[in-house]
C-alpha cells in the first residue's frame, strides 16, 4: 500500500500507512491539524498530497425533524431516507396532530416536510406555518406531492424544493433528498474549520467515515469470514453505527442501495457518556444485564477501565435493543436471520471476542428467545475502513481516466 | 377513479390480489396495490396520501374480522368520508350464512362487501354503486 490513511474520530485519530496502524487519543486543546502534525509528523512527512486520504467522523452528524402526512409513507420513506444518509431523526410530526406536537428546542439543521403524490394537493395550511415559526432550523426542504410545492414555497422562506421521495405508484423515489442530505452532511464535516486546515496535507476530497465503512460493506463477505446476511456495529466515541443489508429490514420499500446505516448520535462510550448512561438506565433489561456482568449499577458512574468495558457491552446491548422489535421507533431488522455481527471501532481495542460474545448472546436469549447466536467478527486492525478508503480511491481513479 | 388495494393482515395469499390489480386497470382505475401483510393503518395511510376513491380490500386466510374493527375509529380520525370501502374474499372462518357476515361488516364501516363473490360479480356491483352515487 502506498497511500497514507487517516481517519478523524470525535475521540481519537488513527493512521494506516505501510507500517501498519497506529491509534493516538486526540488532544481537546489543540485543532486536529496541529494535534495531527504532532503526533505524527514523522509520518506525515513520508507521503505526497496525493497519496493521502483522509476521512472525519468528528462531529456526529446533522439533526432533522419530519413532519409528514402519514406515518405508512411520507414519514416512513423520509425517515429511511435520513437514516440512510447518516442523519439524526430529533422527531417526526404527523401533520394531522401538528397542533398538539412539541417544539425540539434545539436548532435543527434541516426540516423535512413530505406528503402526497404528485397528482393530488392541498396537504398543508396555516397550521405549518405556524408551526414551523417556533422552530430554529439552518434548512428547510420539501419532497412532497409537486402540487403543494408553490404555494409552500411562497409561505416558506428559503424552501428547497425536490422531487417527491413518493411515487405516483406509492413507492420510495430516494434519489434528489438523498443526495441533498449527503451533501449537507458532507458540507458539515469538512466545513468545519478543524478539517478545512486538512487540505494542507491532502490533495484528495475528505469524506465522512461512515460513507466510507458503507462503501466496504458489499466486499466484506469476500474479505472477512462473514456469511451474509450481515451486520455492522461500529461503536465509536460520539455515535454508534449500524451498517445493515437491505435484506434484513422487515417491509417491501424499494429502494436502490443494498446497504442502509442507522446512527445513534448519543450512544458512544466517551463524548456521550451521559445520555448511554441515560438510555441504560431507561432499558428495562438493564438491571438483569447488569447482574449477569456481575456488577452493581454504581460502575455506571465510575471513572475505571472496568467502567469502560461495561458501558461498551452495554452499548452493543442498547444498539441491537434499538433495531430490534422490543422498539419500533427505528427500522426493525430481521435479527434472528442474522448471521455475522463485525464490531468495528474504538470498541475492538477495549473488548475481548468473549466480552463482545456474552454480551450478544444475552440480547439473543433475553430479547429474541433464541439460544443460537450469528457469528461475532472483530475488526480489531480496522480493515473495513482501510478497504473502504482504498476501494472509494480506487473507483475514483477508474472514473477520472 | 383511484383505488387502494392489497390483503389485510397476516395474510399472503397472492392469487387474488394480481387478479383484482389486473381487473381494476382493465376497468381504467388507478391502482395503488399495496400487495399482501398490508395493516388496516397502512390502507388508510394510502389512501390519505393519494387521495383514493375506493378503498378495496381483500382477505382470504379467514382473519379479517381482528382486523377490521378499527376501521370506523381510523375512518373518523381521517375525515375519510367519501371514500367507498369494499371489503371481499373469505370472510370468514368456515362456513357462514351471508345473512350474518355482511351485516356484522358493514357495522364495521364498509361500504360494500362480498362474501365468496367472484371478483367480476363483485367489481360490477362496485362500479354501479359508483354511478348510482355520482
Ligand atoms: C393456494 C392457497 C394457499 C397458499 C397461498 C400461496 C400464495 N402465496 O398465494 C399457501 C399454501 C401459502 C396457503 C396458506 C394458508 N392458507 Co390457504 N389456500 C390456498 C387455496 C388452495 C387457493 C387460494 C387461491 O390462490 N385461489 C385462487 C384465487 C384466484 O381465488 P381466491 O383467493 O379465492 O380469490 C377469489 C375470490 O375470493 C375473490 N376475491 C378475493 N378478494 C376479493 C375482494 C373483493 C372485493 C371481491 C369482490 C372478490 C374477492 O376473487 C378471487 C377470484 O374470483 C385456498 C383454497 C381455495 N381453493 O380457494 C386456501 C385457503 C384460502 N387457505 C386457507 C387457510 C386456512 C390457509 C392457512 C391459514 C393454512 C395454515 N393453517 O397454515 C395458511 C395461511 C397463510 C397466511 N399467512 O395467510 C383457507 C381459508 C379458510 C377460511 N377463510 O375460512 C382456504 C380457503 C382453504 C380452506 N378451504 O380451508 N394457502
Amino acid at each position: 500500500m502506498n497511500e497514507l490513511l487517516i481517519d478523524i474520530g470525535s475521540t481519537y485519530f488513527k493512521v494506516c500507512s505501510k507500517e501498519g496502524i497506529s491509534q493516538h487519543f486526540r488532544d481537546f486543546k489543540k485543532n486536529i491539524y496541529d494535534d495531527l502534525n504532532t503526533k505524527c509528523a514523522d509520518i506525515l512527512s513520508k507521503y505526497a498530497k496525493e497519496d493521502t486520504y483522509i476521512c472525519s467522523s468528528a462531529n456526529g452528524g446533522l439533526s432533522t425533524l419530519i413532519i409528514g402526512v402519514t406515518n405508512s409513507f411520507s414519514l416512513k420513506y423520509a425517515k429511511n431516507i435520513a437514516y440512510n444518509s447518516g442523519i439524526n431523526i430529533i422527531d417526526t410530526v404527523l401533520y394531522g396532530k401538528i397542533q398538539e406536537s412539541k417544539i425540539p428546542s434545539e436548532t435543527l439543521d434541516v426540516v423535512i416536510i413530505v406528503g402526497g403524490i404528485d397528482s393530488v394537493g392541498g396537504f398543508f395550511d396555516e397550521k405549518l406555518f405556524a408551526y414551523l415559526k417556533k422552530l430554529t432550523y439552518s434548512n428547510i426542504v420539501y419532497v412532497g406531492s409537486s402540487k403543494d410545492a408553490h404555494y409552500l414555497s411562497e409561505n416558506i422562506a428559503n424552501l428547497k424544493i425536490l422531487s417527491n421521495i413518493i411515487t405516483d405508484k406509492l413507492k420510495l423515489n430516494e434519489g434528489e433528498l438523498k443526495e441533498y442530505l449527503t451533501n449537507l452532511y458532507q458540507e458539515d464535516i469538512v466545513g468545519k474549520e478543524d478539517i478545512k486546515h486538512l487540505y494542507d496535507i491532502t490533495s484528495n476530497q475528505i469524506y465522512s467515515t461512515p460513507y466510507i465503512v458503507n462503501r466496504s460493506l458489499p466486499f466484506i463477505d469476500a474479505e472477512f469470514d462473514v456469511v451474509n446476511p450481515f451486520i455492522v456495529v461500529d461503536i465509536g466515541g460520539a455515535t454508534t453505527d449500524i451498517h445493515y443489508s437491505r435484506d434484513l429490514v422487515r417491509d417491501n420499500m424499494l429502494t436502490e442501495s443494498e446497504y442502509d446505516r442507522l446512527v445513534f448520535k448519543k450512544l458512544g462510550v466517551y463524548k456521550s457518556r451521559e445520555t448511554l448512561i441515560h438510555a441504560a438506565k431507561n432499558n428495562e433489561f438493564v438491571y438483569e444485564l447488569l447482574a449477569y456482568l456481575n456488577v452493581t449499577e454504581n460502575i455506571l458512574d465510575e471513572q475505571s477501565e472496568k467502567a469502560l468495558r461495561i458501558l461498551m457491552q452495554l452499548s452493543i446491548f442498547l444498539v441491537l435493543c434499538k433495531v430490534s422489535r422490543l422498539n419500533s421507533v427505528y427500522v426493525t431488522l430481521k435479527l434472528e436471520q442474522l448471521k455475522s455481527i463485525v464490531l468495528t471501532g474504538g470498541i475492538t481495542k477495549v473488548l475481548t471476542h468473549e466480552e463482545c460474545e456474552s454480551i450478544i448472546s444475552f440480547f439473543y436469549r433475553k430479547i429474541m428467545n433464541l439460544h443460537h447466536i450469528p457469528t461475532i467478527v472483530l475488526d480489531s486492525n480496522y480493515d473495513i475502513w482501510t478497504l473502504g478508503m482504498v476501494q472509494q480511491h480506487h473507483q475514483r481513479s477508474e472514473t477520472c481516466r | 377513479m383511484k383505488v387502494v388495494t392489497g390483503v389485510v393482515g397476516n395474510d399472503i395469499h397472492v392469487v387474488a390480489n394480481r387478479l383484482i390489480d389486473i381487473s381494476l386497470q382493465a376497468r381504467g382505475c388507478e391502482v395503488f396495490n399495496l400487495g399482501v401483510n398490508t395493516s388496516l393503518e397502512e390502507f388508510i395511510d394510502a389512501v390519505v396520501e393519494t387521495d383514493a376513491d375506493i378503498l378495496l380490500i381483500s382477505s382470504l386466510n379467514g382473519e379479517a374480522e381482528g382486523w377490521c374493527r378499527d376501521l370506523q375509529f381510523l375512518r373518523a380520525e381521517y375525515q375519510l368520508r367519501d371514500v367507498v370501502f369494499v371489503i371481499g374474499g373469505n370472510l370468514a372462518v368456515g362456513e357462514a350464512k351471508d345473512s350474518d357476515i355482511v351485516p356484522k361488516y358493514k357495522s364495521y364501516g364498509f361500504d360494500l362487501v362480498f362474501h365468496q363473490v367472484d371478483l367480476n360479480t363483485g367489481l360490477d356491483a362496485l362500479e354501479q354503486y359508483m354511478k348510482d352515487r355520482s
